[in-house]
């Protein structure tokens, strides 16, 4: 049975063909009838049905025991780093003494897993018995274009801020669902102390401890670790571009700004006044010099500036009614200039 | 140096509707965009700033905004210069590339209100208006009667 699935497994890697393919087969017969991810193979149809420009929550079934025994939660991501594509934020819970589903699953170093192997424990979290019956997962997708923007707006909120909303969103989330959450495990690539901070004054009820690395120490946060990192690749396998390009395989590589497909795939995807399709995050340094070089220029009404007006009038301004000649220089009406309104001679 | 508008004023209603972007940032270049595959596919109503409210990005720039109607008396044209004139004193000709009634003016990142330069500007056209309207005699007398009036209630 189990070499069966990973056939299965390994037909959907080979390309986006496959898993529409997938898609008559009856494995996501589950998400069409109840929007429900039971296997690996259901993962794609389910992110190709929602909009790729918006976030996308998806939360597991909680499984019972985990609404009444005490559960430890583990919280990591996916695809920070990289010029394109979305981030996934993943939670995955159990109870405290479900030790041995996790180990059994074999989420020991996510890191040191190969694509492949991910997909396996995924697809082993969502049809395992042994698994489902203690384990649950959520994860939310960041699209790239709500990183764009997050990051462009007038008060600028940081990738930071963006990664600790939906951590937290997700643990709500999860609370809400009813899952009786005693601990809490995160990932972090930044300083850990102010975050862990910021979750004990959100959840000041739960032991939460926050750490680099969490997913090679804390199998609950590999877990994590692996419902979001599966998540992000199939994000990319199904991306389907509004705006009508279409790329065999969707080959545009890691999106790391080092990877050479990446690169390509940047270099020949530059629309004169738009930029890029919104699959690309306008706000990473890469993306806003390749625009720089070949795009139009583009000037936008920058943020109000935040420095202190002079207050009161100069002394000087009254000497500056003339000109040298003696001309009078004469101050545009006020009516006017409030609204933005000039003198025209030549256009 | 004069310029002519090469249109006649009757054909305006005739001419070619146009769905326009006002939008917050200067594109220094010329030429055709791919608006409704980059742009148009990606505008969203957002109910929960007001109704009518939409929003969509620019180079992952958030913009906010909302169609607006060309003011009532007003018609809204497109004009344009197919030659460049020579030196500043020579005559030019612009015409009529097509009209519109409504366009969608775009914010960066504000919900569209009366501080928006834009609606700002309009209100000249209030004072224009005023300005430029004819006063009849009867206008005058009634004004001047009035006036009295009111100064006679207050002691």
């Amino acid at each position: 049975m189990s070499d069966q699935e990973d056939l299965v497994v390994k037909k959907e890697n080979k390309s986006i063909d496959n898993i529409d393919e997938n898609d008559e087969e009856s494995n996501d017969k589950d998400f069409k009838d109840r929007g429900k991810i039971s296997s690996l193979a259901a993962l794609g149809p389910f992110i190709a049905s929602k909009e790729n420009s918006r976030n996308t929550i998806y939360l597991s079934d909680v499984p019972d025991v985990c609404k009444d025994k005490p559960c430890m939660l583990g919280v990591d991501e996916a695809g920070r780093g990289p010029v394109l594509g979305p981030m996934v934020y993943g939670i995955s819970y159990c109870p405290l003494e479900s030790k041995k589903p996790l180990e059994d699953l074999g989420c020991a170093d996510s890191k040191q897993l190969t694509e492949e192997k991910r997909d396996i424990i995924f697809n082993d979290i969502n049809t395992k018995d042994y698994a489902t019956s203690c384990i649950g997962w959520a994860v939310e997708i960041i699209s790239p274009s709500t990183i764009s923007t997050s990051m462009y707006r007038r008060s600028k909120c940081s990738l930071n801020e963006v990664s600790m909303d939906s951590a937290m969103g997700l643990i709500q989330q999860a609370i809400d669902a009813g899952v009786n959450i005693a601990e809490v495990y995160v990932d972090t690539v930044g300083p850990p102390e102010k975050y862990q901070e910021k979750l004990l004054k959100r959840f000041p009820s739960f032991k939460i401890t926050v750490a680099k690395k969490a997913d090679s120490t804390y199998p609950i946060v590999s877990a994590a670790s692996i419902c979001a990192k599966v998540t992000r690749d199939h994000a990319l396998k199904v991306w389907k571009f509004p705006e009508g390009l279409v790329i065999k395989d969707n080959a545009f590589g890691s999106g790391y700004p080092g990877d050479p497909v990446t690169k390509r795939f940047l270099a020949e995807h530059i629309d004169l006044v738009f930029g890029f399709p919104r699959l690309v995050r306008f706000s990473w340094s890469t993306a806003e010099n390749a625009l720089a070089d070949k795009a139009y220029d583009m000037e936008f009404d920058e943020p109000d500036s935040e420095k202190a007006k002079f207050a009161g009038t100069k002394l000087t301004k009254f000497f500056k009614g003339t000109t040298k000649s003696g001309e009078v220089i004469r101050e545009e009406c006020r009516f006017f200039k409030q609204r933005h309104l000039g003198n025209v001679m030549d256009f | 140096m004069s310029i002519t508008l090469d249109f006649n004023g009757k054909n305006i209603a005739k001419g070619k509707e146009l769905a326009l972007h006002f939008l917050p940032a200067k594109i220094n270049g010329d030429g055709e965009a791919n608006v409704d595959h980059y742009f148009n596919n990606y505008t969203r109503e957002a109910t929960e700033f007001g109704s009518g409210i939409l929003t969509n990005a620019l180079r992952g720039y958030p913009l906010m905004g909302e169609k607006l109607k060309v003011p009532e008396g007003y018609r809204g044209l497109v004009l344009q210069e197919t030659e460049k004139p020579i030196s500043y004193s020579s005559d030019r000709q612009l015409r009529l590339t097509g009209v519109f009634q409504d366009f969608t003016f775009w914010n960066y990142d504000k919900v569209p209100s009366n501080g928006d330069p834009y609606r700002q500007a309009l209100f000249q056209a209030d004072v224009a208006q005023a300005l430029a309207q004819p006063i009849t005699e009867d206008d005058l007398e009634a004004e001047i009667a009035r006036n009295k009036e009111n100064a006679n209630d207050s002691p």
